[in-house]
């Protein structure tokens, strides 16, 4: 399957270079230099994942990734400073499912795209629910007491692994490599961010869970079916 | 010379002392000449007024020729340690305590004229007496009377006493007060000195209090802004570091990925462009893993707002750690309780790796991986069976482009000189103290210290070159 990728990147020469390795390893790239331009690109052209990089000229990238989720939950990766800084917290805040740091490596990149791109969890059952919660695994889609949830694939996907473990523990190493395809290095902000992203969405008080619960030093689970 | 080596407190402490000596010895001299003086006047007019009268009557009993000049002598006589003496043309008459003529200083006798007596004090037979001479007016001859003076003797010998006691005492008031001003003078100071060492030993944040005082207020604000000047200098430099592995960034992700896709292609090649490609790509390899740790180590030296603390066990973090690191297993040893430390997760994860990366790259790889707690204290231990450390390298090793005995080596598996410093400046973060030690048994240990929530200690062993051939142990303490 050919991916299809936006790239928004200013740096033209790390733009054509990123291009020329993605389309290397199977993708098809459509390059933007900037947030307005990408923005006005996905109208017409149909897209698989973006990837921004978060230092734009004009719009920011923070903001173009916060008008990618309002749009709806078209994967995106940013591209960050540093893997400890601010940024990377701010991206996965505004809706990023996932995020590469410069200097980066376009197989790793593939291979971050390729995981996000995955479909969900082996499905051993098509229905799965947490508390109150109904999760659609075909449609992929939650909802409560009848009325649908938004979430975004890889918030989903994170809800539907701790569904399917009914109640059992799932490690931090455990989610990180079935749902970013991550080692457990570097993975820490990302699911930190995701699970408070859907505590966020998915709790009545995303201060006091009950629903996503955590098990200090190990990772999560969710709350117990009677 | 050893005046230059006394303290300045020794030496204010004697100068107030020797000051008040001077100064209260003048005042006690004045005192007891001026004491003394008068008393003595005193004596001598009312011993004149007594010596004339008896004189009178002396002269009165002479011109009458009477028989009863002795018994008008020792009625005259004021007391046993009185005497009194008449030199007449027949000889000397003597009353009250026996005393010689001779005994009489020189000179006295010559000295007294009608209506100015003479006087003299000197010790008569133990006894200090005021000797008051005068002549005559009838016949020949002199009345001499000599005054006892045992009871102003007294009173001058406490006098004395009182006066030399004060001297002294206030000598030593004085050293004391010194002592006491010179304290109070130099507290600031120590405050000085603490926050200097502070900022030698790193704390760029260190400064002094304001100064209430006029005379240490300029002495402070120049202290601080001297470390202001410091700190930015600092801070300007660091940023430096990380603003040059910022710019480089762009361009190495042009080259790596670029260097991907003729990689891609490698076997299209011919072998010179093979050869010269995989040189490329060790090359960019490391320049990466460089402009990473620089990128790292840029992060350190940022001001930590402590924002990215948690309670994280470390016991699930060195498993993970290891389970992850892609060098043969060493053998796990975790205390069973949780290790909770209030941490950097992405920081712990960071030094474990390069702990156990540095063992794999000149140790070995680790054998040992162990972490428990101690005194309120976790210490992570990571212990590889290489050649251990050199004593004399193991503080060095910490240090940023310092590769021990690697120094100089270059080849596709030689680290970029940061593992360590990235680990020290880490575990520096967290109050923690990492050291390389011998193993026993061989090989080098690496342990962090670190503390537990607010004082614990984690601690890793490092792998580490020591001294003896194939039996050291390097640790790492944070």
């Amino acid at each position: 399957m050919t991916v299809r990728v936006l790239l928004v990147e200013d740096d033209a020469l790390i733009s054509e270079a990123l291009s020329l390795a993605l389309a290397d390893q199977g993708c098809m790239v459509t390059q933007a230099a900037c947030g307005e331009d990408a923005l006005s690109m996905l109208d017409s052209v149909s897209v698989d994942v973006v990837l921004l990089d978060l230092m734009l000229p004009g719009m920011d990238g923070l903001a173009v990734c916060r008008e990618l989720r309002v749009r709806g939950d078209l994967p995106v990766i940013v591209i960050t400073a540093r893997a400890d800084s601010q940024d990377v917290i701010a991206g996965l805040e505004a809706g990023a499912d996932d995020y590469v740091t410069k200097p980066l490596v376009a197989g790793e990149l593939a291979a971050r795209v390729r995981a996000l791109l995955r479909r969900a969890a082996p499905v051993r059952r098509c229905c799965l629910q947490v508390g109150d919660l109904l999760l659609s695994t075909h449609d992929e889609t939650v909802s409560r007491n009848g009325s649908p949830i938004r979430l975004t694939r890889t918030e989903f996907r994170l809800l539907a692994e701790l569904a399917a473990a009914e109640g059992e523990v799932v490690t931090r190493e455990q989610l990180l490599h079935r749902i970013w395809g991550r080692d457990y290095f570097g993975g820490t902000r990302l699911l930190d961010v995701h699970i408070r992203r859907l505590r966020r969405k998915v709790e009545p008080d995303p201060d006091c869970p009950h629903l996503v619960l955590t098990v200090r030093g190990i990772g999560y689970r969710a709350k117990p079916q009677q | 010379m050893n005046r230059a080596r006394l303290s300045l407190r020794f030496r204010v402490s004697a100068a107030f002392g020797l000051g008040l000596l001077v100064v209260v010895s003048v005042l006690s001299a004045a005192t007891w000449h001026l004491a003394t003086g008068y008393l003595l006047n005193q004596r001598q007019q009312s011993a004149d007024r007594h010596s004339r009268i008896n004189a009178r009557l002396v002269d009165n009993e002479v011109r009458t020729q009477t028989d009863g000049l002795g018994e008008l002598l020792s009625g005259l006589t004021s007391g046993p340690n009185s005497t009194i003496l008449v030199s007449l043309p027949g000889g000397w008459h003597t009353a009250g305590r026996p005393v010689r003529p001779e005994a009489l200083p020189s000179g006295l006798l010559s000295r007294a004229r009608p209506g100015a007596p003479a006087h003299d004090r000197f010790t008569a037979d133990g006894v200090p007496v005021l000797a008051v001479a005068q002549p005559l007016a009838t016949a020949t001859g002199f009345y001499v009377e000599l005054h006892p003076l045992l009871g102003l003797e007294r009173t001058f010998r406490n006098l004395r006493l009182i006066l030399v006691a004060g001297t002294l005492a206030c000598g030593l008031f004085g050293v004391a007060l010194g002592a006491w001003a010179a304290r109070r003078a130099l507290r600031p100071l120590a405050a000085f000195t603490e926050t200097a060492a502070r900022i030698a030993r790193g704390d760029m944040r260190a400064r002094l209090p304001e100064q209430a005082g006029p005379d240490l207020a300029p002495l402070a604000e120049t202290f601080n802004s001297t470390a202001d000047a410091l700190e930015q200098r600092v801070r300007r430099d660091a940023r430096f570091a990380a603003d040059v592995s910022h710019e480089l960034r762009s361009p190495l992700t042009t080259m790596t990925t670029v260097a991907e896709v003729l990689e891609r292609r490698r076997d299209a090649m011919p072998a010179p462009a093979q050869k010269a490609l995989q040189l490329l790509l060790a090359e960019l390899h490391r320049f990466r893993g460089m402009v990473l740790d620089l990128l790292e180590i840029a992060a350190v030296d940022q001001a930590d707002n402590g924002e990215e603390r948690e309670l994280v066990d470390l016991g699930p973090l060195v498993r993970s750690g290891v389970a992850s690191s892609p060098a043969p297993h060493p053998t796990l040893d975790l205390a069973p309780e949780p290790l909770l430390v209030a941490a950097d997760r992405r920081r712990l994860d960071r030094v474990l790796a390069n702990l156990l990366d540095n063992a794999a790259r000149y140790g070995g790889g680790a054998v040992r991986v162990a972490a428990h707690a101690r005194n309120g204290v976790v210490r992570l231990e990571v212990d590889d069976a290489g050649e251990g450390v050199p004593a004399e390298l193991r503080e060095r090793i910490f240090e940023r482009f310092s590769r021990g005995l690697h120094a100089g080596r270059r080849d596709p598996d030689s680290g970029t000189g940061l593992g360590l410093a990235i680990v020290a400046d880490h575990v520096y973060r967290h109050d923690g103290r990492v050291w390389a030690e011998a193993r026993p048994g061989g090989g080098a240990r690496s342990s962090w210290n670190s503390p537990k929530r607010a004082a614990d200690a984690v601690l890793s062993r490092l792998p580490d070159r020591a001294a003896r051939p194939g039996n050291c142990r390097c640790r790492v303490r944070s």
